[in-house]
């Protein structure tokens, strides 16, 4: 029960995170709306594991909107991966190992490398952790099935779907946009919007890469941002209205 | 590699058709039942939608003997019942606008029933310009269309605008595929089963149709197999096998065969399948229809008797 309790409480914290990069998204933010985060939160624990939850989402207003990104928001989340260290162990891909602990993985992988290149290397000054090497990626389907799974996984990485990230994710991403699109389809029928919003995102940057789509990305983004309500979603579509406008 | 899907196609074609003849009283007209037909759907249209799926299995004869006889019989049964086509003749006369003994007659006149009387009253009606005048929707027009095509009462200047019919569809607008609901879904079939004559000619499918078909069944079939709405999976399975390329996934047969029950009836939808004999064939005799006919297909297909 306890850990129901922090679980809800780390969500409320990623929620309200979520608000503040969507402000600055927007322009509308602080300058360092992540270290304001951390200091306006009542437990501190919540408001650092909200950073790791987000990922590189919380970078998503300095890559995107080209907003200043404050030091004091690298070293918040610096201070996120010193509280909270990851795993010392390489987690195998699913399904040869279990789902979650991959993905954070792969999430912590993006925020340290766009991290890095904000910061342009200059990780020393802000304590921000080296970029390893990114962990084992997933194959894309290849055979016309495994299309909903694969899809609805991807969205859980949505937050690598940022410019300047690259990787053996991405490049799964670029080898399926049908099975993207599918995914995001067969979402959105069973008004599964969350998910919808997570894959849509990739389709979203997709499209900025130039990949073409058997769909389009924009009314579908404004589809779901008006059908359903929520912070996380409503980030997520704001970061794939401004990957389609580029 | 496509056997697995052409055995369970066969299999489920079978049993639905041994269903549909065992069942076959059931849609007996009652006695009196004359040309105006008050409730057509329930005492009528279930005789032409067996003779649809009797018409496919002659048409493909990708079927073993017994099926081939059972269909034969299923089509005398029906064609009797409705007096060797008098009673469309005489609903035609009736109502002359209507385009349902067209509809019905030409399942029969696929398999070679025809009714003179029937066939110079059709001549006519089709060739009026009220027959294209009419109001309906335009998946319906296509039916018509498809109808007169089958028949053979398109010929010369009667002959359908087939890319004007298409293009007036909701398919034809290649709406997107994440807002598609559960009566456009049958709409969308429709338009297919109409445009390729039941998958007899799946080149006459605009290519941008086909590719559009290609990318987004495999989603409407998961998305309305997990809510267990059976009857429009098997349809939508038979527009995969009324593409230029068929799409027959494996497991989706596999699904199908596991629903059907062992005497052929296949269910409708989740629900369970109650009530007594006539009760199950008012509630499921469309969906076991639909098997018979998508199972046909498909074997038809991964057998390659089309391209």
């Amino acid at each position: 029960m306890s850990q129901d309790r922090s679980r809800t409480t780390y969500q409320e914290s990623a929620a309200g995170l979520a608000r503040r990069a969507l402000g600055a998204l927007h322009g509308a933010g602080g300058t360092a709306m992540v270290a304001e985060h951390v200091e306006s939160e009542r437990d501190p624990g919540a408001a650092l594991a909200a950073i790791r939850i987000l990922g590189a989402d919380v970078l998503a207003p300095a890559v995107l909107a080209g907003t200043a990104f404050h030091p004091l928001d690298a070293e918040a989340v610096a201070l996120s991966f010193t509280a909270l260290p990851p795993s010392r162990e390489e987690p195998l891909p699913p399904p040869t190992g279990p789902e979650e602990p991959w993905l954070m993985a792969w999430r912590d992988w993006g925020t340290v490398t766009l991290l890095t290149v904000l910061t342009s290397g200059d990780t020393a000054r802000t304590g921000v952790p080296r970029p390893t090497s990114p962990p084992a990626g997933v194959a894309a389907p290849r055979d016309g099935t495994g299309w909903a799974d694969w899809s609805v996984r991807m969205g859980r990485l949505s937050a690598l779907a940022l410019p300047g990230l690259e990787s053996p994710v991405h490049d799964a991403a670029r080898g399926a946009p049908l099975a993207l699109a599918r995914g995001a389809t067969r979402a959105v029928l069973r008004r599964d919007y969350p998910t919808a919003a997570r894959i849509v995102r990739w389709l979203a940057w997709l499209h900025a890469d130039g990949v073409e789509l058997p769909l389009d990305p924009a009314p579908l983004v404004e589809h779901i941002g008006l059908m359903a309500g929520g912070d996380r979603l409503a980030l997520d579509t704001a970061i794939a209205r401004r990957l389609i406008d580029v | 590699m496509p056997m697995p899907v052409t055995q369970t196609a066969h299999r489920i074609t079978s049993r639905a058709l041994t269903w549909l003849h065992s069942n076959r009283e059931h849609s007996t007209l009652p006695p009196g039942t004359t040309a105006e037909l008050a409730e057509p759907d329930s005492v009528y249209k279930p005789l032409g939608e067996t003779a649809l799926a009797a018409s496919l299995v002659l048409r493909e004869a990708v079927a073993g003997s017994t099926e081939l006889r059972l269909a034969r019989e299923l089509l005398d049964f029906s064609w009797e019942q409705l007096g060797a086509g008098a009673m469309l003749h005489e609903r035609l006369l009736r109502y002359p606008m209507m385009s349902d003994p067209l509809e019905t007659y030409t399942h029969f006149a696929r398999s070679g029933y025809r009714h003179e009387g029937l066939d110079r009253l059709l001549a006519h009606t089709t060739s009026l310009r009220s027959a294209r005048a009419v109001e309906v929707m335009p998946n319906r027009r296509l039916a018509i269309a498809n109808a007169a095509r089958v028949g053979g009462f398109d010929q010369g200047d009667r002959a359908a605008d087939w890319a004007a019919l298409t293009r007036a569809t909701w398919l034809g607008a290649l709406p997107e595929p994440w807002l598609i609901d559960w009566m456009t879904a049958y709409h969308m079939t429709h338009t297919v089963f109409h445009l390729t004559d039941w998958g007899r000619v799946p080149a006459d499918l605009p290519v941008e149709l086909a590719a559009y078909l290609t990318d987004w069944l495999p989603a409407w079939i998961d998305i309305w197999a997990e809510i267990a709405e059976w009857d429009l999976v098997a349809e939508l399975m038979i527009v995969g096998s009324s593409l230029p390329d068929p799409l027959c996934d494996p497991a989706d047969w596999e699904r199908l065969a596991r629903l059907q029950h062992e005497d052929g009836l296949m269910p409708r939808d989740g629900h369970p399948v109650a009530g007594d004999a006539g009760e199950r064939f008012a509630a499921h005799h469309h969906t076991t229809v639909v098997a018979a006919v998508a199972g046909t297909l498909a074997v038809s297909r991964t057998l390659g008797t089309r391209r």
